[in-house]
């Protein structure tokens, strides 16, 4: 074993490791840049490596980028990566007060312990924990996403129907495109844009960030309240959270583990599971949702747990544990090494090499990813909006696009943040359509795969509810489901929790129409997806039928309490009208303009209608010089990194 | 003297110019591969980019536009610039099931399909603690147990399915096909025990090794990798398929790119290196190039799956 260590610590792999990391966490960090796409890059630049060494920088680049989506979670309300969504629930509101630096300083060494969690397993339980995953069928899957589901009862803030409406809103937008189960295509309207469906990555980008954007150029608050005075990296502090929270870091870096062994589930999943169990035992002065770090020490351990749980199922069978590992196996493919059931007993150099590497990777993120993570502060908190806005906006339109090189991707994105916009104003939260639009996917499949199976054998009820594994699925999300509604169970029908505006009193009738119009667009959406399923075939029409008529009987149900307790649930729209409305006219003029003048010309002048809406304070003439190079600067270099390092084909 | 060097000068240029202009590669090429990174096409074009960049001394980038099992990328092909800078993978039999299923956004007529340069066979592969031992035991079950032998596969209207549905027409049997996402879904669950066997690939046999027994391969003869894995034809069914994989450029291509690129890509599937790595890897290689070969093959497959696929019920 000790040979192995010496072996890893190699001077060129340590240096791999350090780049990997540190590459990987500021990849990460750029919404629409995933571990994946991190990981498919580098993949060239390790055919003249050796084996191990490759696999230390790919481990390496994963981890840090797994790392990174905390960043963008906490100071915009953007996951990173996929895996960081549920970081955003109790990560911004921390960022909101005050207590940006914390959070990620938190982020940080909850990702090293889940990290090291993760690897630990792969070095020690690798061959049974493979085994184990193997026992997780159709039907588990199936359940495992309504598992992650039952977080909408405690997401949906202040309305449990809206909450329910909204994730049926997210599964339903889940199948838009070309079927996996039936191959049949669905609910494009006969254009061929809709046609690769919504892209998860930048449906969750649209989702948290645009509206973000629209509300920053409302007002002119700053972002984030800055430090009253230089606080340094707040290592003590949260040292201290994460020994308070100690239980909790070990439960969400084992489900972390066990996700991310599980071929077909990744780190999303694994997040959110870990953040609903972190939520049930919850303790802390705050509330989960409301800037608890609890919620980011389960997400962020979690979520590194599975980069060293993926490698279980990748190593030891040769079947990715998540979408990176697919990327890695190739790679390893080429070098001729064959993963499987004989590398542990064939070439176990290779793995334990590897994993040590990981290990130290690992540890390596501990100061590298607090130098970063303080720099990302630093910037976020201290750039003025007139710079902020257009920054950002440009960082969501080339993230998006360059996750399929896609340019319609760009307008779905802007298209379902205004969506998302609106539709939070009317007191729908964002966080449950994106959970349906996650986990849509694979519970459809798992229910269409688990139906034939069971059709098959004559013992439906058997297949979904009679195995053993599935039942202790489905008690988990009965409590998860149930949990939020202990203390008022009896008023479910009424009401959930407080926040945000509830008011107690009958609203005013202005107010209950602009309800019913919610309520309205929802059931005429459900009506919609109705028809259609008829001309489709049984096995792409069940899911989505179901769905839509439950969305329905839910729609009618919330119409009928709107009408007899009269009570609303909304956010008040505050600031001016004419800022908001600029900023996605702007987005969805510059999509028009790549076309005509090229990507870098249309997102420069982005960039600098952008700040007119974003702009507040007054400037000098050189003031303004320097804020128009700064984010043409920006701008400029970032598509140059794109094109010319990431080898984006920017049109 | 000097008018007739001007000449020559001239001359040579015009030749120079036109043959560089038929030389492929001329700088970088981009190899966009329409499916998610880690599936066969992503790893076969891995295993080119290093023999391209060493036999021609150009990059080859590979680059991923995944959506609607290829549709995306395919639909996007023809406006893409057609001088030899960008080539994209194909797949049979998505490119000619995909357009008769819906409007996918092209036709099989409008891919100008280059060079197919492997396939991966079809084959029927069980846990090695199955009770299948031959392919004869699997028919004799399936038999006595109509729809009882459940196989999961990579997709539906795919080449697994495909053979799925024409097997059991061959053997007079039914079965039932569960489409998975991709070959590492199907495989999961067949080491799982969630199904009973699985329709995948001979690569399937190449990377579980002896954790799982293959009962036959749709191959024209065996594979060398495989040497005791009989085929089809051997045990009485005509079954030879699978899921074959070229590349294609954009339709706006002149006659010399398209002729360059299924040069350069038979180029590399000659480098005895590049089909050691394919065959240890249970791929089965193949040549077909653009032309005449490319028409008929295209066409004498496409009659074939057309017929599978309405069989299975996919299109009308």
């Amino acid at each position: 074993m000790l040979d192995f260590l010496v072996n890893a610590m190699s001077p060129l792999n340590l240096v791999l490791a350090l780049f990997g990391v540190a590459a990987g966490t500021i990849i990460g960090s750029i919404p629409g840049l995933t571990a994946t796409m991190a990981v498919a890059v580098l993949v060239p630049l390790t055919f003249t490596m050796s084996p191990d060494s490759a696999l230390i920088l790919m481990g390496a680049i994963y981890t840090g980028a797994i790392y990174g989506g905390a960043y963008a979670a906490i100071l915009l309300n953007t996951p990173g990566t996929p895996s960081a969504i549920a970081t955003t629930f109790d990560g911004y509101p921390m960022a909101k007060r005050g207590d940006g630096d914390l959070a990620v300083s938190v982020a940080c060494l909850s990702s090293v312990v889940g990290g090291l969690v993760g690897a630990l397993a792969l070095l020690m339980l690798a061959p049974p924990l493979a085994e184990a995953a193997l026992a997780f069928g159709p039907v588990e899957y199936f359940w495992l996403a309504i598992f992650g589901l039952s977080l909408i009862a405690a997401l949906s803030t202040g309305d449990f129907f809206k909450g329910m409406i909204g994730a049926c809103f997210g599964l339903l937008i889940s199948m838009i495109g070309i079927s996996e189960t039936s191959a049949e295509v669905r609910f494009t309207f006969g254009t061929n844009t809709l046609l690769g469906g919504i892209e998860t990555v930048s449906a969750l980008i649209g989702l948290y960030c645009i509206p973000v954007l629209i509300d920053l150029v409302a007002s002119p608050d700053r972002h984030l309240k800055p430090a009253e005075q230089k606080r340094g990296f707040r290592l003590p502090e949260a040292t201290v959270i994460l020994l308070k929270n100690k239980f909790n870091v070990m439960r969400s870096s084992v489900i972390g583990t066990m996700v991310g062994a599980l071929p077909g589930a990744g780190g999303s999943i694994a997040g959110l599971v870990a953040y609903s169990e972190a939520r049930r035992g919850g303790k802390g002065d705050e509330k989960y949702g409301e800037g608890n770090p609890g919620g980011i020490i389960a997400t962020e351990s979690a979520n590194n747990a599975t980069v060293g749980g993926g490698f279980i199922p990748t190593l030891v069978l040769g079947i990715p544990g998540t979408p990176p590992d697919a990327v890695i196996l190739g790679a390893l493919l080429v070098q001729g090494v064959r993963t499987g059931p004989s590398l542990f007993s064939g070439g176990a150099d290779i793995v334990y090499t590897f994993i040590f590497g990981l290990l130290l990777a690992t540890i390596l993120m501990l100061p590298v990813g607090l130098l970063i993570g303080r720099f990302a502060y630093g910037a976020i908190v201290r750039a003025p909006k007139a710079a902020l806005v257009p920054v950002v906006a440009f960082m969501t339109v080339i993230g998006t696009f360059a996750i399929r090189n896609s340019v319609s991707d760009i307008g779905i994105m802007i298209t379902l943040g205004i969506i998302g916009w609106i539709a939070s104003k009317r007191g729908f939260s964002v966080s449950p359509i994106v959970l349906g639009l996650i986990l849509g996917r694979i519970a459809e499949q798992g229910f269409v795969q688990s139906w034939t199976i069971g059709d098959a054998l004559g013992d439906l009820p058997g297949q979904f509810f009679g195995r053993p594994l599935s039942m202790v699925i489905i008690a988990l999300t009965l409590l998860s489901f149930l949990y939020p509604f202990w203390p008022q169970i009896k008023r479910l029908v009424l009401r959930s929790t407080t926040d945000p505006v509830v008011d107690r009193d009958p609203a005013p009738n202005a107010a209950v129409m602009r309800d019913l119009g919610g309520f309205v667009a929802f059931g005429a959406v459900s009506l919609l997806v109705i028809s259609q399923s008829s001309t489709l075939n049984a096995e792409a029409a069940v899911f989505p039928r179901t769905i839509a008529t439950g969305m329905l009987a839910l729609v009618v149900l919330a119409i009928l309490r709107l009408f007899i307790t009269r009570h609303v649930t909304t956010v008040s729209i505050e600031g001016s009208r004419a800022r908001m409305l600029a900023v996605p006219i702007i987005m969805l003029v510059t999509v028009a303009l790549i076309s005509p003048l090229g990507f870098k010309f249309a997102a420069i002048f982005m960039g600098i209608a952008l700040i007119i809406p974003a702009q507040y304070e007054s400037y000098s003439p050189k003031g303004w010089a320097a804020l128009i190079a700064g984010v043409v600067g920006t701008i400029f270099v970032f598509s140059t990194l794109f094109s010319d390092v990431l080898g984006v084909p920017l049109p | 003297m000097r008018l007739r060097t001007t000449i020559a000068t001239v001359a040579v240029a015009l030749i120079g110019g036109t043959a560089l202009a038929q030389d492929f590669p001329s700088g970088s090429v981009d190899y966009v591969i329409p499916f998610g990174p880690g599936g066969e096409s992503d790893i076969t074009a891995r295993f080119q980019q290093p023999y391209f960049e060493k036999l021609f001394g150009e990059q080859l980038v590979v680059s991923y536009q995944p959506g609607g099992g290829g549709a995306v990328g395919w639909s996007q092909l023809n406006g893409m610039a057609g001088d030899g800078s960008v080539i994209m993978g194909i797949n049979l039999p998505h490119i000619v099931v995909k357009p008769k299923q819906g409007d996918v956004g092209f036709q099989t007529e409008d891919i100008a399909a280059v060079h197919m340069f492997h396939y991966t066979p079809d084959a029927i592969v069980v846990r090695a603690d199955s009770p299948f031992q031959t392919l004869a035991d699997l028919v004799e079950h399936a038999k006595a147990n109509p729809k009882q032998v459940i196989f999961s596969g990579s997709g539906k209207g795919s080449a697994n399915h495909l053979a799925q549905v024409q097997f059991d027409a061959l053997a007079d049997i039914q079965t039932t096909y569960v489409s998975f996402k991709g070959t590492g879904a199907a495989v999961t669950a067949l080491l799982g025990g969630q199904v009973g066997a699985e329709w995948g690939y001979t690569t399937v046999g190449a990377k579980q090794g002896d954790t799982v027994r293959m009962l036959a391969v749709a191959m024209e003869e065996r594979h060398p990798a495989f040497p005791d894995v009989p085929t089809f034809r051997e045990l009485g069914y005509d079954l030879v398929s699978g899921a074959y994989r070229g590349v294609a450029v954009p339709n706006s291509a002149s006659e010399e790119v398209r002729q360059g690129v299924a040069d350069a890509i038979a180029a590399i599937n000659a480098d005895p290196d590049f089909q050691k790595q394919m065959i240890d890897g249970g791929f089965a290689l193949l040549d077909v190039s653009y032309g005449e070969a490319m028409d008929a093959f295209l066409a004498e497959k496409a009659s074939g799956y057309i017929e599978a696929a309405k069989n299975a019920g996919i299109i009308e």
